[in-house]
């Protein structure tokens, strides 16, 4: 993760500068705060690997030079099943992105679809 | 260095040798209706996502052909004015959205677990929902030809107050604004999947950079997008906030700002240029030293000038907005010169990566030059165009259409096809038909510069963009023509291209694992994949660990730290003598006769 994180405090520190140079020179307030916000989106990240590399051993065998594959024996990750969530998770959203220029009652079916869906994906994933 | 006895009797080692023959194991794709709808596999998905973009791709071509048609001859002939700015809005808009930026997902989709030896992207029903975001969205976009009023009329950049309540009343407006919104949702929320995937999917020995190029591109794409794509949702809620219920963020007779909205999009508009480019200078990188069959030419300087053209393509965005008069001239054009460098230094690596090697000319390959010369054109014409003083005479004319058109268009056709041809046998098991390529390669590149090379001159001498007529003055009529006839030549390269893909469906899928000989992992597993991908894998020790696993009896060819690996496995898998024999389209399996064939790894 060491190389990870020096990426993402390297997307902190080019927007931290860029922004900073920009608000000075720039005469444009809409991207001196764009620049400073992705500064901070950045930031967020480097934070949060940061943190994961302090609480997980270290270096995982996708970092070292000389792992092999019998190194990561176990469980890689939890596959989910097929599932019909993600499409009618999408066609709430739609309904309800779509339904505000329409002007009709699709909003209120969209944010409905939606609120399901996500709480039965959280439901999936409790399991 | 092999001799020519050695060639004779090398014991180079297939992906088959190990992992079986073609068409013993079943690819996890879905078979049923139900099962496509449902699915979370990452390949289904990817497959989903390039035929969607393909067929985007078809009707945003066929726009194109009825906006060529319109301006063969000065005068109105088949559409009105209207319809006319409905046409280029809908083409610039499906061919950035709905086609360019959705192929490198397919891509990124598809190959990246392929590629770091990992059995799915990081969050596979997330994955499904961007598909179908992407899918809902695009839908919603055509669907504005059929509301009163016609699609959206205003460009593909919506600048206000031209897009706002006044300027463009009608629902096709709110729908495309609506489409822009899913679809950039759905591209947020596919960056956040690559990004977890290759941060933490890797296989072991996959360190970063030991990636291939084309997943590290994707990767920094990753970051550009979930830089640019929420300001555009953002501006576009905002613009659509102006339009329903009456804000006033674009308005300027109460106070808003139309630039606000200019500096909005560009700061998500030009990383979007290098959000669709870096995935194909990707494609590119894998194809050219596989068919040169050398090492890729400055692995790491690849590596760091992606990320330069990262970092600086999200500080030039005001340089498409010069002849505002409003923007800081002189921070902009040298930040736009600047990203001339990196990318120079790609070009120059990809020549480097050919110069000396034992090159065949197969389709990708033929794709892959394609690309090298259009993008060049491009290139040269855009550091043109970043120059203020240039910039004030050539703005909103055909000479900025025909650069972009070189410079993404090209870029994407040409690496699209490239990509096409070359994992085709990856995904189907068969292989693309040698000779329909080259001639659907000749095709599009005579139809692709017939096309656009003459939009620089009619620039050059004044035809403004986004007009349905011109006067018969200044060549106009003679350059018009020619782009009309290009634009035939291009649609019937599809001919020979669909071709293609029918004669290999009629033919077995006996590929094979490894059909071109190439480098990166997704070729140690069987064509097509198998669910979650491998049931074996090669030691990784360098960024071509195909190219180590065939030459794993000679250690002095291989990259330093295999034979300890194959010493900790228990030895090198015996070859079973299919190593050395050459895939269908008789690319060099068997290095020709001086020996100059696949240089050692550095």
């Amino acid at each position: 993760m060491r190389l990870e994180l020096i990426l993402w405090i390297g997307v902190t520190v080019h927007f931290a500068w860029i922004g900073v140079l920009y608000a000075f020179i720039g005469d444009d307030p809409a991207g001196a705060a764009l620049l400073i916000i992705a500064a901070g989106l950045g930031g967020l990240v480097a934070g949060w690997t940061w943190s994961w590399r302090r609480r997980h051993h270290q270096p995982r065998p996708e970092d070292l030079v000389d792992a092999d594959a019998a190194d990561a024996i176990g469980v890689v990750g939890v596959y989910p099943t097929a599932s019909l969530r993600p499409l009618a998770l999408a066609v709430g959203m739609t309904a309800t992105v779509l339904g505000i220029p329409l002007g009709s009652w699709m909003v209120i079916a969209g944010v409905a679809i939606t609120a399901s869906q996500v709480a039965l994906l959280v439901r999936d994933a409790d399991q | 260095m092999t001799t020519l006895d050695d060639a004779r009797n090398l014991r180079l080692i297939s992906v088959e040798d190990v992992i079986g023959p073609p068409g013993t194991t079943r690819s996890g794709l879905p078979r049923t209706l139900s099962g496509w709808l449902t699915t979370t596999d990452h390949k289904a998905i990817g497959i989903a996502y390039a035929v969607t973009s393909l067929l985007f791709f078809a009707i945003g071509g066929a726009l194109a052909d009825i906006m060529r048609t319109e301006l063969a001859r000065p005068g109105m002939q088949i559409v009105d004015e209207s319809t006319y700015n409905s046409l280029f809005t809908i083409h610039g808009s499906v061919m950035v959205y709905l086609f360019a930026v959705p192929f490198g997902f397919a891509l990124a989709n598809y190959l990246i677990p392929l590629q770091i030896g990992a059995p799915d992207l990081a969050f596979p029903r997330l994955n499904a929902l961007s598909y179908w975001l992407y899918l809902f969205g695009g839908t919603i976009m055509l669907l504005g030809f059929l509301t009163e009023g016609g699609a959206a009329d205003f460009g593909w950049f919506a600048y206000p107050p031209l897009s706002g309540p006044n300027g463009s009343p009608g629902l096709g407006a709110d729908l495309w604004i609506v489409s822009i919104i899913l679809t950039g949702t759905s591209g947020t929320l596919g960056a956040v999947n690559v990004i977890t995937t290759v941060t933490m999917l890797r296989a072991p020995g996959m360190t970063l950079f030991r990636m291939p190029i084309l997943t590290w591109n994707l990767f920094l794409t990753s970051f550009m997008i979930l830089v640019a794509f929420p300001v555009l949702t953002g501006a576009l809620i905002m613009l659509e906030a102006d339009r329903l219920f009456g804000a006033h963020f674009f308005d300027p007779t109460a106070g808003g700002s139309p630039l606000l909205f200019q500096h909005l999009f560009w700061f998500f508009g030009h990383p979007e240029v290098y959000i669709v480019a870096l995935p194909f200078f990707g494609v590119v990188t894998e194809i050219l030293p596989v068919f040169s069959r050398q090492p890729v030419f400055g692995y790491k300087g690849l590596v760091l000038a992606t990320l330069a053209i990262s970092a600086l393509s999200t500080s030039v965005w005001a340089h498409h907005m010069f002849v505002t008069g409003q923007v800081v001239l002189p921070f902009f054009a040298a930040t736009s010169m600047l990203i001339a460098v990196p990318t120079g230094v790609k070009v120059f690596n990809w020549i480097g990566t050919t110069w000396g090697g034992s090159l065949s000319f197969e389709p990708p390959m033929l794709f892959a030059i394609g690309f090298l010369i259009t993008f060049v054109v491009g290139g040269v014409t855009g550091v043109m165009l970043a120059s203020p003083t240039l910039d004030f005479n050539l703005s909103d004319t055909y000479f900025v259409v025909a650069h972009f058109h070189y410079v993404m268009g090209g870029t994407v056709v040409f690496a699209l096809f490239a990509a096409i041809y070359f994992w085709w046998p990856k995904v189907t098991g068969r292989m693309l038909s040698k000779r329909l390529g080259t001639i659907h390669f000749w095709l599009v590149i005579i139809g692709f510069n017939l096309t656009f090379f003459f939009m620089h001159l009619l620039g050059r001498e004044g035809m403004p963009r986004r007009v349905a007529d011109y006067e018969p003055a200044d060549n106009f009529e003679r350059w018009n023509l020619i782009a009309t006839i290009g634009a035939l030549v291009l649609t019937v390269s599809f001919v020979p291209f669909i071709a293609a893909i029918i004669k290999s469906f009629r033919e077995p899928p006996t590929a094979g694992a490894d059909p071109w000989h190439a480098n990166s992992l997704e070729w140690a597993t069987s064509s097509p994949p198998p669910s979650h991908n491998f049931t074996w894998l090669p030691p990784i020790r360098s960024e071509r660990p195909v190219f180590d696993l065939r030459w794993s009896h000679y250690p002095e060819h291989t990259a330093p730290g295999m034979s300890e690996a194959w010493a900790a496995r228990g030895g090198v898998p015996p070859p079973n003598g299919n190593g050395g024999v050459p895939p269908p389209n008789g690319n060099g399996g068997v290095p020709p006769p001086n020996g100059s064939d696949e240089e050692p790894a550095p």
